[in-house]
């Protein structure tokens, strides 16, 4: 990658707006977010339902145009439709029922017309990373709910984007089963080292997780504060949660959300 | 419990047999308005020949209608579904002539198309052909929004999107489609015999008619339900070929 190319932040957003309906009676999703992610940083997004978190996130996947006026770009490139550089994975995973694990992750790959050897060579590195070797040969319906979010990680790495989105990818499941994927999640960010942004509601997640966290207002959603997160890594569940400086990210996290 | 499948109905038919065996002689019924069941049990064995004949010209009508109506009513969903000028135009014309008594065009049918085949045939494929439309239609328009963002995030062009999300996610209600339509082209079928025709089932039935056979109508239609049974469970294999649901 070219050194100027490599420089750009992975995400910037300059005075982002969205508006869904007509500009006069519409309602307002976003309102002037500007903030930037340099490569290889895990943010966090973290704001109550509804306040536009994943209409933002579907932006800058180039799902949805943004209201005229704001910038936004991606690698250092004008973000206007998807790109192979950018994965994400939503609450609702995208695996389609008839297709088994193996043919799911490779299914992104297939259309995009990679050689076959190439995506045979991404398959055997990305199953056993997500511990999904041993169901490569099922169905969806026969996984639990933790492996089919995995799965659908695996969905979206096949494609190996420099910048993941994430938007409360574990949302649905058991709060355990949540736990283990984040650990999960994290030691594969430290492995691959591309950039993350990750939306939830989970103070504690997003803390636990994050390099920093952007706290968004209720609809419209503006970014309110940008939280660093100081704590040491290698981070691990046990450690990192009871260092007293995480209680008072949650403490100060909390007062931003207005929890009282 | 695979046991109870079987014994529960086969439990449920002898009591029917034996309620319309002794029945009939219970309340002396007189046979040329219902035979007894061995007297039908009999004549179907003793015919059983030449039912098999019959049974083969009306399966024949009931199967070519069948796969036309299959054929056809994926067709006309798909244009449907893909082009809205034909959701437009042809659309409502099929729901309005989905209104008609398709009965009352058989007559018309035997006159443009004579008593053989053909006019069966279109007859069955009249009366399947509408929910397979249905199913196509209700298939397509439901593929879940969730993957279909997908499909546009992984960059798939249009054809690979209906190609490998579009008609597999609407399989399923295809499926239920031909499931309603297979016991419908039987009756298309029938329905055509009972109007102009020299031979199948239905004709069958008319002819025992005439001759006050009620025992023979009652053979011939054992054969209509055994056939047109036959013929749901094949339909229902098939479908269950495509046992998954959009999520």
């Amino acid at each position: 990658m070219a050194g100027a190319v490599a420089a750009a932040p992975a995400i910037r957003l300059g005075a982002v707006q969205k508006t869904f309906g007509g500009s006069a009676d519409g309602v307002r999703a976003l309102e002037g977010v500007s903030f930037e992610v340099p490569q290889g940083e895990f943010v966090s997004v973290l704001g109550p339902s509804g306040c536009g978190k994943s209409t933002l996130l579907r932006i800058i996947a180039g799902l949805i145009t943004p209201d005229a006026g704001g910038a936004v770009e991606v690698m250092g490139r004008a973000q206007s439709a998807p790109s192979d550089e950018v994965g994400g994975v939503f609450q609702t995973h995208n695996l389609l029922p008839w297709l088994t694990v193996e043919k799911n992750i490779r299914l992104a790959a297939d259309v995009r017309g990679l050689p076959a050897a190439e995506i045979e060579r991404r398959l055997e590195d990305i199953l056993p990373v997500l511990k999904l070797d041993a169901f490569r040969r099922l169905y969806p319906h026969q996984l639990s709910g933790g492996m089919r979010q995995r799965a659908a990680l695996g969905q979206m790495l096949v494609l190996l984007p420099q910048l993941l989105l994430l938007d409360e990818p574990f949302g649905a499941l058991d709060a355990l089963t949540r736990d283990q994927l984040n650990v999960e999640l994290l030691r594969l960010w430290q492995d691959m080292r591309k950039t993350v942004l990750l939306i939830t509601h989970s103070i504690p997640e997003a803390i636990f997780l994050s390099d920093r966290v952007l706290v968004m207002s209720d609809r419209p959603g503006r970014i309110v504060d940008d939280v660093r997160i100081e704590l040491p890594r290698p981070r691990n569940s046990q450690a990192t949660k009871e260092d007293p400086a995480f209680g008072r990210y949650v403490v100060y996290l909390e007062k931003c959300m207005g929890v009282a | 419990m695979k046991w109870r499948e079987i014994v529960e109905p086969a439990i449920l038919f002898a009591v029917l047999a034996v309620f319309w065996e002794k029945g009939v002689a219970l309340f002396g019924i007189k046979p040329y308005l219902l035979p007894p069941l061995s007297k039908v049990l009999e004549t179907f064995w003793q015919g059983r020949g030449m039912l098999l004949q019959q049974s083969w010209i009306t399966l024949g009508e009931i199967v070519g209608g069948f796969l036309w109506a299959v054929a056809g009513g994926l067709a006309l969903g798909l244009a449907i579904f893909a082009w809205p000028f034909m959701r437009r135009t042809l659309y409502p014309v099929i729901v309005l002539f989905q209104g008609l008594p398709k009965v009352a065009l058989a007559p018309i049918f035997v006159i443009w198309f004579g008593y053989g085949l053909a006019s069966k045939v279109l007859m069955a494929f009249l009366f399947a052909f509408f929910p397979v439309v249905v199913g196509t239609l209700g298939g397509l328009a439901g593929t879940p929004e969730h993957l279909l963002e997908h499909f546009r995030a992984i960059r798939a062009s249009a054809t690979t999107t209906f190609v490998r999300l579009r008609i597999p996610s609407a399989l399923p209600s295809i499926m239920d489609g031909c499931k309603t339509a297979m016991p419908l082209a039987v009756i298309g079928a029938i329905v055509g015999e009972f109007v102009g025709s020299e031979n199948g089932l239905g004709h069958l039935i008319l002819e025992a008619n005439a001759n006050a056979r009620t025992d023979l109508m009652f053979a011939a239609l054992f054969a209509i339900s055994i056939l047109a049974g036959l013929l749901y469970v094949l339909v229902e294999l098939a479908a269950k070929r495509v046992w998954w649901r959009a999520l």
